[in-house]
């Protein structure tokens, strides 16, 4: 077996709280892998500990007990950043910067030099969408932009691994829609993503395998088929039937044994509906 | 690394910080008013004690506001995730965001010292123009001596390394503002200790030699000598200019000497400063 | 908790600056470049901002600037405040040669004047004894001055001068020409005026004499106007044989 992309280990993490004795406890005892390859969904309410769960395994913060590590090295080493790029949540960049100089000075940090570099950009600006807003100051970016070029910046590198905390937060359905799409599109290059979100539509599309964090405890943790699945009911949609064949269902159902829970007109989602009617 | 002082540069640049420079000029010229009833002598006297200490203020101004302001914006945007969650050390990080001040001091010296000396010989040459005209008929020796003087009064090579030492210390403090702003809660917090440091490093000297001569006194007050002179850098070293606009020939050795104790701090410091920021939470 | 631990690390350096810097002290104290302790009267004088602006680091501006006012003072002939101003001056830059000579001139040749035709004072003897005061007063700030730049021939000048023109003590002008002309950078007529006044003094006049003709030797460039008259002066003085003399075709 191939080494986990992500591997915490009884991890836990309490913040002091200024000027008074107690602390909160944002993380507690928490294991978790990330196999490579997958899209892992960090889900949870507000407060819940996934973005303290994310710094973590970054390094940006240290836990209080525990170990993390990315591909078997430890988050604490500088070197682990190597495959791993980040996306945090509503990320600022520097105002001043255009698109194109915002991700020539990531790639820098990186170590990219030279024509690889400018290719890399030009690459990037295309895959996210905004070859048009490049020579733009991010100052005039709108937040579904910077989010673009928030992704962008984390793929300069070409990371085996992505960290994205909420990544369609703040984004429009279009761009939430193309942001989950460029997700399916790094797991198809084999690419592992980490990302947390609460909006739970969006993570049981694109997610392999989810975790509940709750009080930064990890309540549930399994593939998203599974987790989902009501193991007794099956969902049966057809097209251009008549009144008449749900009925002859109905009974064969009953005279099999089962119960039929319900019966509706099939609706297309809100989200479908607003693609179809913004769509130019 | 040099990206992130190229960058911090950049940041700096488009704060138009560089409007300090027109201050700066405007001091020069400003002050030439003050100087229609002086005699050449005391005109160059006034004009570089003028434009030295406009320039200490300055740049220290300057290393101060721009290296406060630098750590909580980027940990308030939270644009430090971004550039930290690279493969890209702490120290780095910090080394980078120093360089690119110290840039920019170097880049601000030397154009305030350029217009500086600009504005000097363009005075030299009127003085010099004035002086012949005054003594035409006396005799050659005598003009040569008079014009002599006056080529003595403007320029003196010791003018450099008096520029050079305040350079130093604007390094020095933007270092220490630096420390500092790794442990401060806020921007006002971060320049009013510097400020304060700054106030208490002129007089450090003065506190620490009588720590170390004197053995008298209670030991309340020597323990707070004591901590003064261990605490506090001592910025009155930093102060060669007043020497040197006198005329005071500034000897290799002490120049040396002084630049490498200002290369020290400005090491310790971020030292110091890296240190903090690797143990803190961001 | 993390602060204190700062704070330990700081002292700590503390003690390693701390040698570095007090030996940079006494290498500038050696070389006369350590500024001295500022006097706590000082602030009352030119007040709180002032003295706070002087104690870090803008002394020279701030003596810049009450250089200037006194030299405002000076144009209204407000005396005291003149000298005031210069002690001021003097204090917050005891290297400033400029601001000694500038403080004596003041006080020596100018108050001077004016106190000794003060028309408010109708005694001379009052009037002559005020004008002596000032002439002490210039004295004072010149020798003070000279403490605090030993190695500066333009102090010296000034007390040549003021011994020569003011006090008219020749024996103390010469040897105030004669330190001058032992000080570095030191113009060459330092040696020519120590000896013109020692020409002056009662009973010197052989060595003088001795001094002017080795000086007088050394070439046409030394051979001025007053240095010949004083020359003839003291062979006429001496009685010196005729064939000895120097000749008059010298110098036009
Ligand atoms: N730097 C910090 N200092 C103190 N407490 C913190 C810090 N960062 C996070 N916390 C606390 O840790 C807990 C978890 O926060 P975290 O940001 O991980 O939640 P989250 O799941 O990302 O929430 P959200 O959905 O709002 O982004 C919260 O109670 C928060 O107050
Ligand atoms: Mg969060």
């Amino acid at each position: 077996m191939s080494e986990p992309a992500v591997a915490v280990t009884g991890v836990t993490k309490t913040f002091p709280v200024p000027f008074k004795r107690q602390s909160v406890i944002a993380v507690r005892d928490l294991n978790l892998q990330v196999e490579a390859g997958q899209v892992y969904g960090l889900l949870g309410p507000n407060g819940s500990g996934k973005s303290t769960t994310l710094k973590i395994i970054l390094g940006l913060v240290s836990p209080t007990r525990g170990t993390a590590e990315i591909f078997g090295r430890e988050s604490k080493e500088v070197a682990s950043r190597e495959a791993v790029g980040f996306l945090p949540e509503s990320p600022y960049f520097y105002k001043y910067l255009t698109g194109a100089e915002t991700l020539r000075f990531y790639g820098k940090l990186c170590g990219l030099r030279g024509p690889k570099l400018v290719t890399r950009v030009d690459e990037l600006l295309e895959l996210v969408g905004l070859t048009n807003a490049r020579d733009r100051r991010l100052g005039g970016y709108s937040k579904g932009m910077l989010q673009r070029i928030g992704l962008a910046q984390a793929l300069v590198h070409e990371p085996r691994l992505v960290v994205l905390d909420e990544p369609t937060a703040g984004v429009d359905p279009v761009g939430s829609r193309e942001i989950r799409d460029l997700i399916l599109d790094l797991k198809r290059r084999g690419i592992t993503v980490l990302l947390s979100s609460h909006l739970l539509d969006q993570v049981q599309e694109v997610c392999d395998r989810v975790g509940i964090l709750a009080d930064g405890i990890l309540v549930r943790d399994g593939p998203v088929d599974e987790l989902l699945a009501v193991e007794n009911r099956t969902e049966v949609v057809f097209e251009n039937g008549s009144d008449e064949l749900g009925q002859q269902l109905e009974t064969l159902i009953r005279a099999a044994g089962g119960q039929l829970i319900e019966r509706r007109k099939s609706r297309k989602t809100l989200e479908r509906l607003f693609l179809d009617a913004t769509r130019k | 690394m040099a990206a992130i002082t190229a960058n911090t540069l950049t940041e700096l640049t488009r704060l138009k910080v560089f409007y300090v420079l027109l201050l700066f000029a405007l001091v020069l010229i400003g002050s030439s008013i003050f100087m229609a009833r002086l005699t050449f002598q005391q005109e160059f006297q006034v004009l570089k004690d003028i434009s030295l200490g406009a320039m200490s203020i300055f740049t220290s101004l300057l290393a101060i506001v721009a290296t406060a302001r630098m750590l909580p914006q980027d940990i308030e945007d939270r644009t430090v995730y971004t550039i930290l969650a690279k493969p890209v050390p702490r120290f780095e990080y910090l080394v980078g965001k120093l360089g690119g001040v110290l840039l920019l001091l170097t880049i601000t010296t030397l154009i305030m010292t350029a217009l500086f000396l600009a504005v000097l010989s363009f005075r030299e040459q009127a003085a010099l123009a004035e002086t012949t005209r005054q003594m035409a008929g006396l005799p050659q020796e005598q003009l040569t001596e008079a014009l002599r003087a006056v080529r003595a009064a403007t320029f003196n090579a010791d003018l450099i390394p008096g520029i050079s030492v305040l350079f130093l210390k604007a390094c020095l403090l933007a270092s220490l503002t630096l420390f500092i702003s790794t442990f401060a809660t806020t921007n006002i917090f971060t320049v009013v200790v510097t400020v304060f440091i700054y106030f208490i490093g002129h007089l450090q000297g003065t506190a620490r030699e009588f720590w170390l001569q004197e053995h008298g006194g209670s030991w309340i007050s020597r323990t707070f000598l004591a901590v003064v002179a261990l605490l506090f850098p001592d910025l009155q070293l930093f102060n060669l200019a007043d020497e040197v606009v006198t005329g005071a020939a500034i000897p290799l050795e002490i120049f040396l000497k002084t630049a490498a104790l200002g290369c020290f701090y400005t090491l310790i410091y971020l030292l110091l400063a890296t240190a903090v920021f690797n143990a803190r939470e961001l | 908790m993390r602060l204190v631990i700062v704070l330990l690390g700081v002292l700590l350096l503390g003690g390693v600056k701390l040698p570095l810097e007090h030996h940079l002290f006494i290498t500038r104290a050696a070389h006369r470049l350590q500024s001295t302790p500022l006097d706590l009267n000082l602030r009352e004088q030119i007040g709180q901002l002032s003295f706070v602006a002087a104690l870090s680091g803008f002394r020279a501006v701030i003596a810049d600037f009450l250089f200037i006012q006194a030299h405002v003072a000076w144009e209204r002939t407000e005396w005291s405040r003149v000298l005031l101003l210069f002690r001021q001056v003097t204090m917050l830059q005891p290297r400033g040669i400029l601001f000694w000579d500038m403080a004596a001139w003041h006080m020596a040749w100018n108050a001077s004047v004016a106190a000794f035709n003060n028309p408010a004072q109708p005694r001379l003897a009052l009037r002559l004894k005020a004008q002596r005061e000032y002439f002490d007063l210039g004295r004072d700030f010149l020798e003070r001055g000279l403490q605090n730049n030993p190695d500066s021939p333009q102090l010296c000048e000034a007390l040549g001068r003021l011994y020569r023109d003011k006090y008219k003590d020749h024996a103390r002008a010469s040897a105030y020409f004669e330190m001058m002309a032992a000080k570095p950078g030191a113009p060459n007529y330092a040696k020519r005026f120590a000896v013109y006044e020692l020409s002056f003094c009662e009973g010197r006049e052989r060595e003088a004499y001795e001094r002017l003709m080795a000086l007088y030797a050394t070439g046409e460039k030394e051979r001025l106007p007053t240095m010949i008259s004083r020359l003839k002066y003291l062979e006429e003085k001496l009685d010196i044989p005729l064939d000895q003399r120097i000749s008059d075709a010298v110098r036009r």
